[in-house]
């Protein structure tokens, strides 16, 4: 062979291989900004738990230990309390709740198990995932942690609407 | 004996049974199992549930297994569509009311509800009708009460009235507006928890363990209770180092008490994680001083060298060795060793309030089991107050009297309660009961005897006949206001009173866990006992080491004597008035936390189980001895082994030879020590002290002709007690809160005044 067509050749071949980098260029971008651009999370996407007050404000927990009893990884630590006021000043919807409420994120696999198991839909999973911390004992959370109205939210994702396709990405391909 | 047996056919297997059998026992123990919620075996039967359902040939109906005696040739199919059908259908009537709330529920977990909803319910409730609903309720401040969760099976009501004789909690109402209820709304009984423990539901519930766990968190551990002498086997529920319920359910534990328990035993335990535990052990490095914090090293250090420098300049007598009967058979029998052994001192005593030595000495028949008091034919109470003091052997008394037919002769110088089961009650004079034994025993003329008793010499005519007539086991009760040599009488009683078929049976009534061990270890037989050692405080006796602590009545008169001593070390759980002269207090392990031995009223050496680590920096008592003794220079070699310390009390205590832990591990098969039995021996000179005593016995004294309160003892706020609110509550008179809806305990502040009424004795 030549050196001729050894320069066609290879020539052709960048521009074919450009050809497939070019034409990507004004198509759709899967590549999120994050931390800048918040992710799409999916509707039913566990991250971390949400305890749940009604609609009056009450935690619904009623500290039943079902969900620790289903926790495979045993991460659920809970004290449950006889709260003996009336049902307007009690902390829960019954005379029973959870004083203390841990879940040792160190350890839990996200598998939901808790959320089934829980008779009073006080437990589902929330969005958050942003659970990296400095120091390991801080992945321990409290029920302030937990609770729905008080857990910190982050900015950085946005809930995928139902019928939003989110995972097209692997259909496409 | 041989019994009648009968055949009955059992879903085609045919089976010998003994005549008069239960079916539903029958079937059971032959491996078919039959759904029940109001069958209780030795309660009174009550057939409403209907989930015993049987087919039985020939009969019409479905039949309830409950209640039917087997017949020869009986043929039953327990198994079948339309027995199932019956049962479902059965289970859905019983949910129709129920608020389904397990949630919330402290059954949930342990519920036979719940268990036999899960075999027997629907999926789908078919019921849509608004449920009954009422709102949930306290009965007392230890029985909390959710009405609609009640299946009315009645075994509340039952054991109320059989095993307490309270007859406190009662079925009110008709058809499906009956609820459980008490009479005037409010609980005054003496608040076992008996009631709680038989539901099957959750409807009665633990007052004091309300809302604060789950049973399948709990580590359940089965041990031996620490209050009275009849050694009640319990589950001990355990929550990160916490004690947090006491429970006889017999899905945990199978003792000689069955599911019973007294107020006592099932609430008595939260001194076990209370706060005013003692820390650390404390070292007072000057009298009068402050009792400063130290290590463990340094205390032991301290008492070695005080014990040492005593011992040297005072003699070895000079050092008084005290135990507590509450203490196991490991920590009195190194105690005992540590006395004689290593101090060689001969004064070693027990704190306890009566001494049983002569009766042991002249033992002539074993003692009764509490099962050999529930089948007794005839039993002779002298003294005591069993239901108050011993309150299992007394529902063991009341259910022989009452599902039994036993005769029960009572010498009392009090009305006590269990006198409307006695068939004679004989109300003596106070202190007179000396000359009851007297009587039985023959030792002085009828007319001497009643005179004495205040009574007519026809009431000892009648009793001798009682006596006479008993065929199968006569058991001889006392307690602990007998002399001495009435106790030696006493014990030599079933060589005059047996018969043929007849055997006399003796069941002493100490006060405490241990008292019988205490003397079976040998602590009894020192040279002088506490009071005597207290007197001698400060002259013969200058430095003592108390495992426990002084009663009060022991202290009463004696105030300062304590402070007479060179030296006081005290192993306690609590600040008492013996820790306050102390030199040294040892922060001492309680029962929950140990391992070891009990011997109860029975005789039966009984495990105590560790359900908890220590709390704090205590230390189980016989360790603290072991390390003493390793201080002063004597190596004992048990290691940190209860079961080797009990291995050499098998080794040197005659009653206990052959035992190890793992013999003792099944509690439902108690071991029974074997007391030497005496052989028959003339006792006339026994009688003779006794007679001359009863002669002079004053004749003035009035009867009591009160009946004294239900709970006048259980509800004592003593050293333990006093650590429980509840207690102080029902000790104060037991006042009805205005709501019935929240715990009285948040409603009722324990104010300074409502505890003086509660008066605290210490213990
Ligand atoms: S998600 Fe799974 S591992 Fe995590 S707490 Fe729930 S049950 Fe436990
Ligand atoms: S309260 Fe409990 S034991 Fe009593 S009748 Fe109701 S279910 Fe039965
Ligand atoms: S009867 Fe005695 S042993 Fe039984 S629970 Fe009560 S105090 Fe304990
Ligand atoms: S167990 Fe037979 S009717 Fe209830």
């Amino acid at each position: 062979m030549s050196i001729i067509t050894d320069v066609i050749q290879s020539t052709k071949a960048i521009i074919q291989g450009m050809g497939v980098t070019l034409s990507y260029i004004p198509k759709r971008k899967w590549t999120v900004q994050y931390p800048e651009e918040p992710v799409t999370v999916q509707p039913r996407y566990r991250g971390q738990h949400l305890l749940h007050v009604d609609e009056n404000g009450k935690e619904k927990c009623v500290a039943c230990f079902l969900c620790a009893a289903a926790c495979p990884s045993e991460c659920i630590y809970i004290i449950a309390k006889d709260d003996p006021r009336s049902p307007a000043e009690r902390t829960g919807v019954d005379e029973r709740f959870a004083e203390v409420y841990n879940i040792d994120y160190g350890r839990c696999i996200f598998c939901g198990y808790c959320v089934e198991a829980c008779p009073k839909d006080a437990i589902t999973h929330g969005y958050n995932f942003e659970l990296s911390v400095y120091n390991r004992a801080d992945l321990l959370k409290t029920k302030t942690d937990l609770l729905i109205t008080t857990q910190l939210q982050s900015k950085n994702y946005r809930v995928a609407f139902s019928d939003e396709d989110v995972d097209s990405e692997y259909k496409e391909v | 004996m041989t019994q009648d047996v009968i055949k009955v056919t059992i879903n085609n297997k045919d089976i010998q049974v003994p005549k008069g059998a239960r079916l539903i026992e029958v079937c059971r123990d032959s491996g078919f199992d039959i759904p029940s919620f109001c069958y209780y075996s030795d309660l009174a039967l009550q057939a409403s549930c209907r989930m015993c359902l049987v087919r039985i040939e020939k009969m019409p109906k479905l039949q309830t297994s409950c209640t039917i005696t087997c017949t020869d040739g009986m043929v039953v199919t327990t198994q079948s569509e339309e027995i199932e059908k019956a049962q479902r259908a059965m289970v859905e009537f019983l949910l129709a009311n129920h608020p389904l709330d397990c949630p919330v529920c402290d059954r949930g977990g342990e519920c036979e509800l719940q268990e036999m909803a899960f075999d027997w319910g629907g999926l789908e409730e078919r019921f849509t009708e608004k449920k009954n609903y009422y709102a949930e309720r306290y009965l007392s401040p230890m029985v909390a009460n959710d009405p609609q969760r009640c299946i009315l099976c009645k075994r509340c009501t039952r054991v109320c009235d059989e095993w307490m004789g309270e007859d406190a909690i009662e079925a009110g109402g008709r058809g499906a507006n009956t609820v459980i209820g008490t009479y005037g709304g409010w609980l005054d009984c003496s608040q076992c928890g008996n009631c709680i423990e038989v539901c099957p539901t959750g409807t009665l519930l633990d007052a004091t363990y309300r809302h604060q766990a789950r049973p399948w968190e709990l580590a359940q551990t089965v041990s031996t209770c620490t209050y009275c002498s009849d050694g009640c086997q319990m589950s001990l529920g355990a929550r990160g180092g916490e004690l947090m319920r006491v429970v006889a359910r017999d899905r945990y534990v199978n003792g000689l008490n069955g599911e019973f328990l007294c107020i006592k035993g099932r609430f008595g335990h939260p001194f076990v994680n209370h706060e005013a535990r003692i820390r650390t052990p404390m070292i007072r490095y000057k009298k009068g001083g402050k009792l400063i914090p130290a290590t463990w090293d340094d205390a032991i250090r301290h008492v070695a060298s005080k014990l040492d420098s005593i011992a040297n300049k005072h003699g070895r007598n000079s050092i008084g060795i005290v135990g507590s009967p509450r203490l196991t058979n490991e920590a009195l029998y190194l105690l005992k060793k540590f006395a004689t052994d290593l101090i060689g001192t001969d004064n070693y005593a027990v704190t306890d309030s009566v001494n049983l030595t002569p009766f042991f000495a002249n033992l002539g028949a074993p003692l009764a089991t509490h099962r050999d008091i529930r089948y007794a034919k005839t039993i002779v109470l002298i003294g005591g107050e069993p239901e108050e003091l011993q309150p299992l052997t007394g529902k063991q008394i009341r259910q022989a009297v009452r599902n039994g037919g036993a005769r029960l002769i009572i010498f009392n110088s009090v009305p006590i309660r269990l006198r409307e089961q006695a068939s004679q009650f004989i109300h003596i004079r106070p202190g007179a009961e000396e000359a009851a034994v007297l009587a039985l025993a023959g030792g002085a003329t009828d007319s001497l005897v009643s005179r004495k008793m205040g009574i007519e010499t026809a009431e000892l005519e009648k009793v001798r006949g009682t006596i006479n007539e008993t065929e199968g086991d006569l058991i001889i009760m006392f307690d602990g206001s007998l002399s001495a040599a009435a106790q030696s009488a006493l014990a030599q009683l079933s060589y005059l009173l047996r018969a043929d078929n007849r055997r006399v049976l003796f069941h002493p009534l100490p006060l405490y866990n241990n008292s019988i061990g205490a003397l079976d270890m040998g602590m009894t037989n020192g040279a002088i006992d506490v009071t005597q050692m207290l007197d001698a405080a400060g002259r013969g006796i200058r430095a003592v080491c108390v495992a426990g602590s002084f009663l009060p009545e022991q202290l009463r008169g004696r105030e300062e004597s304590l402070a007479k001593l060179d030296f006081l070390m005290v192993q306690e759980l609590f600040e008492t008035d013996t820790t306050s002269f102390a030199d040294v207090v040892l922060p001492a392990a309680s029962f929950a936390e140990i391992d070891g031995t009990f011997t109860n009223n029975d005789g039966f050496v009984q495990r105590v189980r560790q359900s908890i680590p220590p709390v704090n920096q205590s230390k189980a008592d016989w360790m603290i001895t072991d390390q003493l003794a390793r201080e002063l220079g004597v190596e004992f070699g048990f290691g940190m082994s209860a079961s080797a310390v009990f291995n050499e009390i098998a080794m040197q205590v005659p009653g206990y030879a052959g035992l190890r832990y793992p013999l003792l591990k099944d509690e439902s098969k108690p071991v029974q020590v074997k007391h030497d039995i005496a052989v028959q021996r003339d006792i006339s000179n026994e009688l003779e002290t006794v007679r001359t005593a009863v002669e002079q016995m004053d004749e003035s004294p009035e009867k009591h002709n009160d009946t004294p309160d239900v709970g006048h003892e259980l509800f004592k706020i003593r050293t333990l007690t006093d650590k429980v609110a509840q207690f102080h509550l029902l000790a104060a008179g037991n006042p009805r809160p205005e709501s019935l809806n929240v715990s009285p305990l948040y409603q009722i502040t324990l104010s300074d005044d409502l505890r003086a009424e509660a008066v605290v004795a210490g213990d």
